[in-house]
């Protein structure tokens, strides 16, 4: 049968975004592919080096809608590195909570976006209402619903608020109890089971030479992780391990990448319960906006020549900054912000996984890999 | 307590790995030490002149175990005395390994932080090529190297205009297909302003209202 290229997207049920991915098929069986992006390109990059670095956050906060609080995050972490602050170990824990729970909702975006690509709309239902969940706390930290706009340079833009901990802890239990649900329900659905083994096997080193890092790497069976490589933050003071996943011997296919974040989830709300129990000077404690135990006096202009950068374990792998200081109003806007995107490398690698296998397999596995095309194409 | 690599050991390997490279010829690397929050990471920061850049990108990746292309940043520095662009890559040593299989079975790896010692060492490397004044600036390419160094050097050409020699494929990704050739936004003669929002609208409020506070100095 004659080959032949046809093109799913920019609207497609299986992009999750703005973009094209142009498949050559041999009857059901694709034998190539091309992936497409840069549809909502923003330009973030050259807006930031008209901007403040106070004002650059909430560009970062944009960069992924469902996951806005570690790219605000990752971007302080690069800027305090490039002004030269420290940070009150306070907020540390603070924002270590809040980029935690911001993880959990993101998976459960993810999951709950997975669920109606191969055939399970309850899924969508049942995570968005955990989300909520999620959505809510966050909300409490940031103000917003969305885009929190919670870290700054030296530190956080609040204390936790009156009751936090208790209603945390309260959901958070209540959220791993729900996990088990998750996982009644699909791991025992034939259709997702039929449809997520066996397609889209991806090896280790191989994603590591393609670039593909985070939970995709992990669900592989091997435990990289920026968090313990590169420590920033507090997680050595709290006891976790990276979720890592048993993978068959020809590497992990979509239904590891499934199990790896579900277990992703379990060790980010273990994190968060142990980050309250453990702040220094207790979370129960409320300080007001602006105080140095939660925010440090931080210089706001970098002269040329300095630069900062930081990689930082995005919800999708790693993420990273490189600032470089001396622009405009001497010092006071970056020269040039460059952003590492984790899906802008992935999605390639992706598209190549898929060549093999069918057509309906496309879903399944470009899902599976957690696609977000407002940070890839930022 | 928790898993983590100790700054001791990353600060002897970035130096161990600073050393190596520095033995290159127009290589020069030496151990830098960033802050990130509260903790201190240990990094090599190299600078490479265009020539052996190539060649310490082959010795990086066959002897030293670095896997791991992360990012590649163009820089257009049209008022700078020594260079006029600037390549940044920022290379990682993961340790990525393909799990062992006992009876086909695969044992996942679990790495022990604390024992980890010499190569195994995960670490972050930044290597700095600047560029002379060029209209068509560009360096070799290490896509055949690591494969994620692909998409990088697409976007970096695409957006700044720094071409890599060697590259299989180069075409816009993030500009559209129709962009015109020489068109790259992040060069620095393409200005871009910061607009107050008084001056972005006629009417900051929306329904014609007026701020409490028109006409007071802000």
């Amino acid at each position: 049968m004659a080959e032949m290229w046809i093109s799913m997207g920019p609207q497609h049920p299986m992009t999750h975004g703005l973009w094209t991915l142009k498949v050559k098929v041999d009857g059901e069986t694709v034998v190539d592919t091309e992936p497409d992006l840069g549809y909502i390109h923003r330009g973030v990059e050259k807006i930031c080096e008209a901007r403040d670095f106070t004002q650059i956050t909430t560009y970062c906060d944009r960069l992924c809608y469902a996951s806005a609080n570690t790219w605000s995050h990752s971007y302080i972490y690069a800027a305090e590195d490039l002004l030269g602050v420290e940070v009150p170990e306070r907020a540390e824990y603070i924002r270590l909570i809040a980029v935690e729970l911001q993880r959990i909702a993101s998976h459960l975006m993810w999951l709950g976006a997975y669920g109606p690509d191969i055939g399970n709309l309850s899924i969508m239902v049942w995570c968005l209402r955990e989300r909520e969940m999620m959505m809510d706390l966050l909300q409490e930290l940031g103000g917003s619903r969305m885009h929190y706009n919670f870290p700054r340079i030296g530190g956080v833009k609040r204390d936790l608020p009156h009751g936090f901990s208790q209603r945390a802890q309260a959901k958070l239990k209540l959220f791993l109890n729900r996990i088990q649900e998750y996982e009644a329900l699909f791991d025992e659905s034939t259709v997702f089971l039929v449809r997520s083994q066996g397609v889209g096997y991806a090896k280790p080193e191989e994603m590591i030479n393609h670039g593909v890092t985070g939970p995709n790497v992990r669900a592989a069976g091997v435990d990289y992780d920026v968090r313990w490589a590169h420590p920033y933050s507090v997680y050595s003071e709290l006891d976790w391990q990276p979720s890592v996943e048993r993978s068959s011997i020809k590497g992990a296919d979509c239904y590891d990448r499934y199990r790896v974040r579900v277990e992703e989830m379990r060790m980010s709300a273990s994190m968060v319960l142990q980050a309250l129990d453990k702040m220094p000077g207790g979370s129960e404690t409320y300080h007001e906006p602006g105080d140095p135990k939660i925010l440090a006096k931080a210089p706001s202009r970098a002269p040329e020549g300095t630069y900062g950068s930081h990689h930082f374990e995005d919800s999708r792998g790693e993420s990273m900054f490189y600032i470089a200081g001396g622009g405009e109003g001497r010092g006071k806007m970056p020269y040039r912000v460059s952003i590492r995107s984790p899906m802008f490398i992935t999605i390639p690698y992706a598209a190549k996984c898929m060549i093999g296998y069918k057509v309906a397999d496309i879903p399944a596995i470009m899902g599976s890999f957690d696609p977000c095309i407002g940070e890839t194409d930022r | 307590m928790g898993k983590k690599i100790s700054p001791e050991a990353q600060q002897k390997a970035a130096e161990e790995l600073a050393s190596f490279m520095s033995d290159v010829d127009g290589v020069s690397a030496k151990l830098d030490s960033r802050s990130s929050g509260t903790q201190v990471r240990h990094t090599v920061s190299a600078t490479c002149t265009p020539d052996s850049w190539r060649g310490l990108a082959q010795m990086l990746a066959s002897e030293h175990h670095v896997d791991h292309c992360s990012m590649i940043t163009g820089i257009h520095w049209p008022e700078a005395a020594d260079k006029t662009w600037e390549v940044v890559y920022h290379l990682m040593r993961t340790g990525v390994r393909d799990p062992a299989s006992i009876e086909g079975v695969v044992q996942p790896n679990i790495t022990d932080a604390e024992s980890l010692t010499g190569s195994e060492i995960p670490m972050e490397i930044q290597i700095s090529i600047s560029l002379p004044d060029t209209r068509e600036p560009a360096v070799a390419s290490v896509q055949d190297l690591w494969v994620g160094a692909d998409w990088n050097e697409k976007e970096t050409w695409d957006l700044v205009g720094i071409d890599f020699e060697g590259h299989e494929g180069m075409r816009r990704v993030l500009n559209p297909h129709e962009t015109p050739v020489g068109y790259h936004p992040l060069q620095k003669q393409h200005k871009l302003r910061y607009h107050g929002f008084e001056e972005m609208y006629d009417d900051a409020q929306g329904f014609m209202r007026k701020p409490a506070d028109a006409g007071k100095i802000k």
